[in-house]
C-alpha cells in the first residue's frame, strides 16, 4: 500500500515534474521567442542606428574632404598673396629708390638752372660792349662833321681861288685851273662825307637793335630759367 | 609771316600802352594816328628812343620820337620831377611804354624779355629797312592837343606769328615799376 502510494507520488512526481518540465520549456520557449524578438527589434534599431552612424560619417568625411580642399585653396591662396606680397614690396622699394632718384633729378635741374642765370651777366657784359661800339660811333659822328666843315671851308676857299685867278686875267689861267681841280676834289669829298655819316647812322641802328636783341633774349632766357628752376623746386618739394 | 590779326594786335597793345603810359595825368587826352612810313621825317630835329621787345620767333621794336628842345614837351614831362633830367624822366616813361607791351604781350608769347632803352638820331630811321622788317607803321601822337611825339612800331620776325590779343577798352592807369 504504501508502495502504491509511493508509485502513485512518485508517477505524480514525474507526471508534475513532466508538467513542470513541459511548463518550464513552454515557458521558455516564449521567455526566449520574447527574448529574440526584443533582440530582433534591438539588431533593427541598431542596424538603423547604425547606418545612421554610417551616413554621418560619409558626410563628416565629406565635409572633412571639402575643409581639407578648402584649406590647400586658402594655403595656396595666401601663398599667392605672399608673392604678390613680396613683389609690392620690392616695386614699392623700387618706387621709393626712383623717387628719391627723381627727387636728386629736381635738385640737379634746379641748381643747374640757377647756374644758367648767370648767363645773364655775359649777355649784359655783351650789351656793355655796344654802349663802347656806339661811343667809338659817336667818336666818328663828330671826326667826320669835322671832315665835313673842313670840306666846306675848302669848297669856300676854292671859290675865292677861282675868283682871284679870274681877276688876274690870263697870268691866272693855271691858277683858276688848279682852284677848279680843288673845287672838285672838295664835292667829291663833300659826298663822301655825307655817304661816310649815312653809313654811320645806318651803323648806330644796326648795332642798337642788334645788342638790344642780344640784351632781351638774354633776360628772355634768364626768364626762362628762373621759371625752370621754380618748376624743378615745386616738383622736389612735391616727392619730398 | 606775321599775319594781318596780329600786326593789328599789335597796334592795338602799342596805342592802349601808349595811351596809357605815355601821358602824365590820367585825365590827359592822347591822339594817335597813322604817320607815314617813317614818321620821324615829320620831327627833322627829333631823337628816337629804341626799345626791343624780344622773342623766340620775333623782335619788336618800338621806337619813340621826340624833340628834346621843344619847350612845351619838356615841360609837360618834367612838370613833376623839375630837379630831374628830362632825358632821365623820359626814358622812364618810353620804358614804362614798352614795359606794357611787352606784359601784354607775354599772354600770347610765354618767353619774351625786353631791353634797355637807348637814344639815336632820327636820321637813323631810313636804316629800319635793313633791318628787314615784316610789320613797320609810324604814328604821330598828340597829347592835349600840343604835345608831339612820333611812335614806329618795326617787327622783325623769322617764323609765322598770328594771334588776336584781346585788349580791353578800359585803359589801366596803374603803375608798374619797370627797372632799368
Amino acid at each position: 500500500m504504501i508502495q502504491q502510494y509511493l508509485l502513485g507520488a512518485l508517477a505524480g512526481v514525474v507526471v508534475t515534474a513532466f508538467a513542470a518540465l513541459a511548463a518550464h520549456r513552454l515557458a521558455s520557449v516564449k521567455a526566449m521567442g520574447r527574448l529574440r524578438s526584443g533582440a530582433d527589434r534591438q539588431v533593427e534599431t541598431l542596424t538603423r542606428a547604425n547606418a545612421a552612424q554610417s551616413e554621418l560619417i560619409a558626410l563628416h568625411e565629406q565635409e572633412k574632404q571639402d575643409l581639407d580642399a578648402a584649406i590647400a585653396q586658402l594655403c595656396e591662396d595666401l601663398q599667392q598673396q605672399s608673392d604678390s606680397a613680396d613683389e609690392v614690396r620690392s616695386e614699392l622699394k623700387a618706387a621709393v629708390e626712383g623717387k628719391d632718384q627723381l627727387a636728386h633729378k629736381a635738385a640737379q635741374l634746379a641748381a643747374e638752372a640757377a647756374r644758367l642765370k648767370a648767363l645773364a651777366s655775359t649777355f649784359e657784359r655783351w650789351h656793355e660792349q655796344m654802349i663802347s661800339l656806339m661811343t667809338q660811333n659817336q667818336d666818328m659822328h663828330a671826326k667826320n662833321r669835322e671832315l665835313s666843315s673842313i670840306v666846306r671851308h675848302v669848297v669856300i676857299v676854292s671859290l675865292n681861288a677861282s675868283i682871284e685867278a679870274a681877276r688876274a686875267g690870263t697870268a691866272g689861267r693855271g691858277f683858276a685851273v688848279v682852284a677848279s681841280e680843288v673845287r672838285a676834289l672838295a664835292a667829291r669829298s663833300e659826298e663822301l662825307s655825307k655817304s661816310y655819316r649815312d653809313s654811320l647812322h645806318r651803323n648806330d641802328l644796326t648795332t642798337t637793335a642788334t645788342f638790344q636783341d642780344i640784351q632781351a633774349g638774354g633776360k628772355m632766357i634768364t626768364a626762362s630759367l628762373s621759371s625752370v628752376e621754380s618748376l624743378a623746386n615745386q616738383f622736389q618739394s612735391t616727392l619730398h | 609771316m606775321i599775319c594781318a590779326h596780329a600786326k593789328d594786335s599789335i597796334e592795338r597793345i602799342f596805342f592802349k600802352a601808349a595811351k596809357s603810359r605815355l601821358t602824365m595825368d590820367a585825365g590827359d587826352a592822347c591822339e594817335i594816328v597813322a604817320a607815314d612810313a617813317h614818321g620821324a621825317h615829320s620831327m627833322p630835329d627829333a631823337n628816337l628812343v629804341i626799345l626791343t621787345v624780344s622773342g623766340i620767333a620775333f623782335r619788336l621794336l618800338l621806337i619813340l620820337h621826340f624833340d628834346e628842345e621843344d619847350e612845351r614837351t619838356r615841360q609837360y614831362f618834367i612838370k613833376k620831377e623839375s630837379e630831374r633830367p628830362f632825358l632821365e624822366v623820359f626814358l622812364e616813361i618810353c620804358n614804362l611804354c614798352c614795359g606794357a607791351v611787352n606784359q601784354e604781350l607775354l599772354h600770347y608769347f610765354p618767353d619774351l624779355g625786353m631791353s634797355t632803352p637807348y637814344v639815336l638820331s632820327a636820321r637813323c630811321m631810313p636804316y629800319l629797312e635793313a633791318l628787314k622788317p615784316e610789320f613797320l607803321a609810324s604814328y604821330a601822337v598828340t597829347i592835349n592837343g600840343a604835345i608831339s611825339l612820333g611812335a614806329t612800331i618795326c617787327m622783325c620776325a623769322h617764323a609765322p606769328i598770328d594771334f588776336v590779343a584781346e585788349v580791353s577798352a578800359v585803359e589801366d592807369t596803374s603803375g608798374e615799376l619797370e627797372l632799368f
